[in-house]
């Protein structure tokens, strides 16, 4: 059985979860990173070296980097269906919203959320948080546009390229902070939250 | 034909330069962005709303993200070859691309801005220390994988080679101290050989 290692808080390791679920695949969660340590030890390092949540093992194939897992197995699992199309301008088209998240979406919401949840109210930095808030709206507003003219990030239907920026837009809608009027980027997220598996792997875990 | 947007001189433009070369596609390139500006303007915004380079335009196709880009036309392109057929072949080769993106480049940025696109007198060598040690872990990380492989993606060269191939000329070509990393630099003299890198890649630093 695949063998997902990373704790279910991780919002890299959600996106696994999630997939997983969406393309009925069976796994094994093991909880690494985070409080539960693991991820600096040697036999972790030998399957990851990176020392990141998560990695899977699937049946001796060892992947890391959490947009590749979510290819991975979409491909071999999805391939023909709205979650992993055959034609490769569509595949292209939700692909290039999975490195977004990780080149734009990311780094702007980190200092955010760590700031706000991960650290303790006397210690917060407010101006940078204010800052990195700004930056994350002006990323935010690249998918309001987008999604005034396509339902989904993926197209006209839910494609894996909707799978790496919903965790953070669900942060976006739950933490305390100023939030600019996005109707489609809400229309989208509320449509994400009806999806049982989002709701059990990200919501019900909530902000930690 | 296929339009790209973008100056040579960016790494994320110079892997689709890169790519087009290695699958023997003609292209039409504008210069967007630096000094020839116009990817704040409306026009380009309206292809790209990041403002960001490069973007293609390929039949009803706009596509940015460079990555994404490089993935696009290896896949359409040169399926089995550039881009491996197999899942976990093409999966190997995607991590690293990912990796690239979440890893690799953020050492790169401060060291390279630092030391080549601001004046001696506004550089903050602590960063652009700090930045190098770190991104120098990064390529040990490279360094051990090269060691069992021929190239990122395996025993030969794919498009895991392209996003990361600009990132290593501009390790190499910095002024920094570097570390002696065997395997990588049998990887990267390899990569030197192939002309589409040297034309589009190995143009100095600016």
């Amino acid at each position: 059985m695949l063998k997902i290692l990373g704790r279910a808080t991780s919002s890299n390791v959600q996106k696994v979860v999630w997939i997983c679920e969406e393309l009925n695949v069976p796994y094994e969660r093991t909880d690494i990173g985070g409080p539960f340590g693991g991820n600096d030890k040697a036999e972790y390092l030998s399957l990851n070296p990176n020392g990141r949540v998560p990695t899977i093992d699937d049946d001796g194939f060892v992947l890391w980097e959490s947009n590749a897992i979510v290819r991975y197995l979409a491909d071999k699992h999805g391939t023909g269906t709205p979650l992993r199309p055959d034609d490769v301008r569509a595949r292209a088209s939700a692909d290039r919203w999975m490195d977004w998240t990780l080149s734009t979406l990311a780094s702007t919401h980190v200092p955010v959320y760590q700031g706000l949840v991960r650290t303790p109210e006397a210690e917060r930095d407010m101006a940078k948080i204010a800052a990195a808030r700004d930056g994350w709206a002006k990323a935010n507003e690249v998918l309001e546009t987008w999604l005034a003219d396509h339902e989904y990030l993926s197209g006209d239907e839910f494609g894996i390229g909707d799978i790496p920026a919903s965790p953070f837009t669900f942060r976006w809608f739950n933490l305390d902070i100023e939030r600019e009027d996005f109707p489609n980027l809400k229309r989208w997220h509320e449509a994400i939250c009806a999806r049982p598996a989002f709701r059990e792997h990200v919501i019900d875990i909530g902000m930690h | 034909m296929l339009q790209l947007k973008g100056r040579t001189n960016s790494s994320n433009v110079m892997k689709a330069l890169w790519v087009l070369d290695e699958i023997s596609l003609e292209y039409d390139r504008e210069d967007v962005g630096g000094q020839f500006g116009k990817n704040r303007e409306t026009p380009y915004l309206s292809l790209n709303p990041n403002g960001r380079i490069p973007t293609i335009i390929d039949g009803d196709l706009v596509l940015w993200e460079s990555n994404s880009i490089v993935r696009y036309l290896a896949s359409k392109h040169s399926l089995g070859t550039l881009c491996p057929a197999d899942p976990a072949d093409r999966a190997r080769c995607e991590m690293w691309m990912d990796w690239q993106l979440t890893e690799l480049v953020m050492d790169m940025v401060p060291v390279f801005h630092g030391l080549i696109r601001k004046p001696p007198e506004e550089r903050d060598m602590e960063a652009i220390d700090a930045a190098r040690d770190s991104w120098a872990g990064k390529w040990k990380i490279l360094d051990d994988h090269l060691s069992r492989n021929a190239y990122v993606g395996g025993d030969s060269f794919t498009m895991a080679d392209i996003p990361i191939g600009p990132i290593a000329y501009r390790w190499y070509e910095l002024p920094i101290e570097r570390e002696d990393f065997t395997n990588l630099k049998r990887w990267y003299d390899a990569l030197c050989e192939r002309p589409a890198f040297r034309t589009h890649v190995m143009t100095g630093l600016s």
